[in-house]
C-alpha cells in the first residue's frame, strides 16, 4: 500500500550572508537528508530541540519552502517540483496548524471569515453552503456558532487554536502538519486541544505530522516518533519502542531530561548532557552528536552513521548499533 | 478522621505560625492593578513562608498571580498602575513593605535575588557579562573593581561556564540561552543571597539544558543553604525540585502541601485537574496502542475583572455545588501541613470522582 506521504532524502539549506553586499559565506543545513513515511490515519511525531530542523521539515513537506534536494510524494505522486497551479489540488489535502494562534490569524478578519477563507480560495460551494460548513466546523471544534462574528483578539489562546484547527479542517484535508500546536497554551487548555486533535483523527481518518519539543505530548499523540538532531533523524520507531527501549544516546538523554510529574520519578537515574547543541552552520564532523555523547568513540568523530533498521521497524543512526541488532547501550567510558 | 481546622475566613489566614527557620514570610498579600476595565486584584490575599535551604514551588497558569507575588516581594511592581494594597512581607523579621527605597536596594540582589525567564532581556547587551556580574558584586560587597571581577570569574566558573576567564569578556548575544541563564544565576548568587526567586528560569530553554540549569540551582542551594522560590507552570519541574508546593488560581492560593502529598493526594479539584491533564510519559511505554484521554479542565481561566462571586474555580469544577457559587471557600488545613481552599476538599482527598 502506498503511504499517504513519503519523503526521501529531504534537504533544506539556507544560505548565510555576511554584510551589506556580502556573498554567501556558508549554509545552514536546517534539514539534512531526512526520509520518512506517514500512513493514512497515522500520527508521526517529530521531536528535537530548538534549531534541529523539525519545523523546517514540516514546512518543506508542505512545499511552503522549496526543498534543496530530495523528493516528496503525496499519495504516490511526486510533488517536489510542481508549480503553484499544479500544486493547488494537493494543497487542499495538506493543511497546517501553527504554534502561535496569536500570530497566525488575521486580526482584521472575523473568526468566521478566517475559517471560510480556504473554501473561498479553492472555490468550494455557494455562499450559503460555505456558511453552513463554517457553522458545522465551529461546532465540531467546540466554538459557539455566534462566535463567528468575533475577531481573534476577543478569543482566548485555546479558542484561537480552535479557530486555527477549524480553518485547517475546512477543506477536509488528508494530512495536517501540526507545528507545536499546544506549546503556547496553558496545561489545562493543552489537554483540551490534544483530545480534540485525537478525536478529529479518529473521525476523519486524518494523518498528522506532529512537530513538537515536548516529549510527553508527542508520546501521547503519536503512533510513531522521529527524533531529530541537527537536521537529521537519529531515531525513528513506534512510540512504545522509543520510550521503552531508546537506542540512540541522544534519545536516551532527551527522555531522561524530561521532568516527570510524579514524585516517585525523583530517584531515577538521569543522563544530563553537558554543553549546548552545536551550530547548524558549523556542525561537528562524523556523528553530529559525538561532542555531547557519553558513549562516543573514535569512529564517531570521523564517520557519519547511517539511519538503519536494527530491529523490526526500529531505525537508528548510531555506530553503537552497527551490525548488532540487539546491542544494549554501552556503559559510558 | 477529619482533621480539618477551619481558620479565619477571607483567605486572610496563612498556614500555621511561621517556623523558626522561616526566611521569608508573605502574609495576606494583595497587589492590584488599575486598568481601564476597573481595578484587578492580581494577588488577592496570598500567604506563604519559605524556610532556609528549602525549595518552594509556586505553580499556576498564566495570569494566576504567581509572578506578581514574587515581584511584590522585591517591590518591583510599577506604580501606577500597580500597587501593593495590603499585607506584609517579612524578610528575617523585617517588613519589606515598610522599608525606604535605599534600604530596599540593599536587600534586592544582595539578600534576595531574582532570575527571570528570558535571560536575554535581563542582561544589558552593551556590557560584557564579566562586567555585569562584577558590577553587582562591587555594588553590594564594596569590593574594588579588580577584586569584583576576580570574584565574577570565580562565580562564572562555579556555574560551569567553560573557559570562564575568556568568557567573561563576551557579550550576552555571543552566548547561548543556557549559558545566559547560567550568567544570570552567577549574578544572582554572587552576593550569597538568603532567598533566590526564580521565575520560570527554564521555560525558554530546551529540555537537556533545562536539566542542566535545574541541577545547577539545586547544587548551589545545597552548598549555600539558599531558600529557593521556584515559579513555574510545569508540574514535572515541580515534582522533581520542590520540597513544598503552593498552587495558585486567579490570584489566590488554592492549595499548599509538601510535594509528595500534593502529587499523591491533591485536595483541590484544580490541582487534581492539572495533574490529570499532563500526558504521562512514564505510563507511555507500558500502555498499548490506545492512549487514555487526558482529563480536561473544561472552560478557561476567568478574567480577573469578572471573577465569579464564590470560588473562582467553581464554573470549571466538577465538584461545584450551590455553596461554591455563593461564597469563596476559606483556606483550611485538611491534613497536617496540607492546606486547601475548597468546600469539597475532604471528598477530593478521599478520592471521590467529580460529577
Amino acid at each position: 500500500m502506498t503511504p499517504l506521504v513519503e519523503v526521501r532524502d529531504l534537504q533544506k539549506h539556507f544560505p548565510v550572508q555576511r554584510g551589506l553586499f556580502g556573498g554567501t559565506t556558508g549554509q545552514v543545513h536546517a534539514v539534512d537528508g531526512i526520509s520518512f513515511q506517514i500512513a493514512a490515519g497515522e500520527t508521526l511525531g517529530l521531536v528535537g530541540e530548538s534549531g534541529c530542523g523539525k519545523s523546517t521539515a514540516g514546512r518543506t513537506l508542505l512545499r511552503l519552502l522549496q526543498p534543496s534536494r530530495g523528493e516528496i510524494r503525496f499519495r504516490g505522486d511526486d510533488i517536489t517540483n510542481l508549480d503553484s497551479t499544479a500544486m493547488l489540488p494537493y494543497r487542499r489535502s495538506m493543511q497546517m496548524i501553527q504554534q502561535d494562534p496569536y500570530a497566525s490569524l488575521n486580526p482584521r478578519m472575523t473568526a468566521g471569515e478566517i475559517v471560510e477563507e480556504p473554501l473561498v480560495i479553492h472555490r468550494m460551494g455557494e455562499r450559503a453552503e460555505r456558511r453552513d460548513r463554517v457553522a458545522q466546523l465551529f461546532e465540531r471544534v467546540g466554538l459557539r456558532p455566534e462566535q463567528r462574528h468575533a475577531y481573534p483578539h476577543e478569543f482566548s489562546g485555546g479558542q484561537r487554536q480552535r479557530i486555527g484547527i477549524a480553518r485547517a479542517l475546512a477543506l477536509s484535508p488528508a494530512l495536517i502538519v501540526c507545528d507545536e500546536p499546544v506549546s503556547a497554551l496553558d496545561v489545562s487548555i493543552q489537554a483540551q486541544i490534544i483530545n480534540l486533535l485525537t478525536d478529529l483523527q479518529e473521525e476523519y481518518g486524518l494523518s498528522y505530522l506532529f512537530v513538537a519539543h515536548d516529549l510527553a505530548v508527542v508520546e501521547h499523540i503519536s503512533h510513531r516518533v522521529a527524533v531529530m538532531y541537527l537536521g537529521r533523524i537519529v531515531e525513528l520507531t513506534d512510540r512504545t519502542s522509543l520510550f521503552e527501549t531508546p537506542l540512540h544516546p541522544y534519545t536516551e538523554a532527551l527522555l531522561s531530561a524530561v521532568p516527570i510529574a510524579k514524585v516517585t520519578a525523583r530517584r531515577r537515574q538521569r543522563v544530563i548532557l553537558s554543553g549546548d547543541v552545536p551550530s547548524p552552520i558549523n556542525r561537528p564532523s562524523g556523528c553530529h552528536f559525538h561532542t555531547r555523547c557519553p558513549y562516543a568513540h573514535g569512529r564517531c568523530r570521523t564517520e557519519e552513521p547511517a539511519l538503519r533498521m536494527v530491529r523490526d521497524g526500529h531505525l537508528v543512526a548510531c555506530h553503537l548499533h552497527d551490525g548488532c541488532a540487539s546491542l544494549p547501550l554501552a556503559q559510558p567510558h | 478522621m477529619n482533621q480539618t481546622v477551619l481558620r479565619d475566613l477571607a483567605g486572610a489566614a496563612g498556614p500555621a505560625p511561621a517556623p523558626a527557620d522561616a526566611v521569608l514570610e508573605i502574609e495576606d498579600l494583595r497587589t492590584e492593578f488599575r486598568t481601564a476595565a476597573g481595578t484587578i486584584r492580581a494577588v488577592d490575599g496570598v500567604s506563604y513562608t519559605v524556610r532556609r535551604g528549602e525549595t518552594l514551588c509556586v505553580v499556576g497558569e498564566s495570569g494566576c498571580g504567581k509572578s506578581v507575588t514574587a515581584l511584590s516581594v522585591l517591590r518591583l511592581i510599577t506604580s501606577p498602575p500597580g500597587r501593593i494594597a495590603g499585607g506584609r512581607i517579612c524578610f528575617e523579621g523585617r517588613d519589606l513593605l515598610a522599608l525606604s527605597e535605599p534600604e530596599m536596594e540593599r536587600i534586592r540582589g544582595n539578600e534576595i535575588s531574582m532570575i527571570f525567564q528570558e535571560p536575554m532581556t535581563s542582561l544589558n547587551p552593551l556590557y560584557t557579562i564579566g562586567r555585569q556580574v562584577s558590577e553587582a558584586i562591587a555594588l553590594h560587597q564594596g569590593l574594588s573593581r579588580r577584586d569584583a571581577m576576580a570574584k565574577a570569574v570565580a562565580m562564572l566558573r562555579r556555574v560551569s561556564i567553560p573557559d570562564a576567564e575568556s568568557r567573561a569578556a563576551s557579550y550576552p548575544h555571543q552566548l547561548s540561552g543556557g549559558m545566559r541563564q547560567r550568567v544570570m544565576i552567577a549574578m544572582a548568587l554572587s552576593c550569597n543571597p538568603k532567598v533566590l526567586i526564580a521565575d520560570e528560569p527554564t521555560t525558554a530553554l530546551d529540555v537537556t539544558i533545562q536539566a542542566q540549569i535545574l541541577a545547577l540551582i539545586r547544587e548551589q542551594q545545597k552548598t549555600l543553604g539558599t531558600a529557593v522560590v521556584l515559579i513555574t507552570h510545569d508540574m514535572g519541574v515541580v515534582a522533581e525540585t520542590a520540597d513544598r508546593v503552593v498552587v495558585m488560581y486567579a490570584g489566590r492560593k488554592v492549595e499548599e502541601a509538601n510535594v509528595a502529598d500534593l502529587f499523591e493526594h491533591p485536595a483541590h479539584p484544580y490541582t487534581r485537574g492539572l495533574l490529570g491533564s499532563i500526558p504521562d510519559i512514564e505510563g507511555a511505554a507500558r500502555g498499548g496502542a490506545r492512549r487514555p484521554r487526558l482529563t480536561e479542565i473544561k472552560g478557561m481561566v476567568p478574567s480577573l475583572t469578572r471573577l465569579p462571586p464564590g470560588c473562582s474555580f467553581a464554573p470549571r469544577c466538577g465538584f461545584a455545588t450551590t455553596a461554591c457559587h455563593a461564597a469563596p471557600p476559606p483556606l483550611a488545613e485538611h491534613r497536617p501541613g496540607h492546606w486547601a481552599a475548597c468546600w469539597h476538599a475532604e471528598r477530593v482527598l478521599a478520592g471521590a470522582v467529580a460529577a
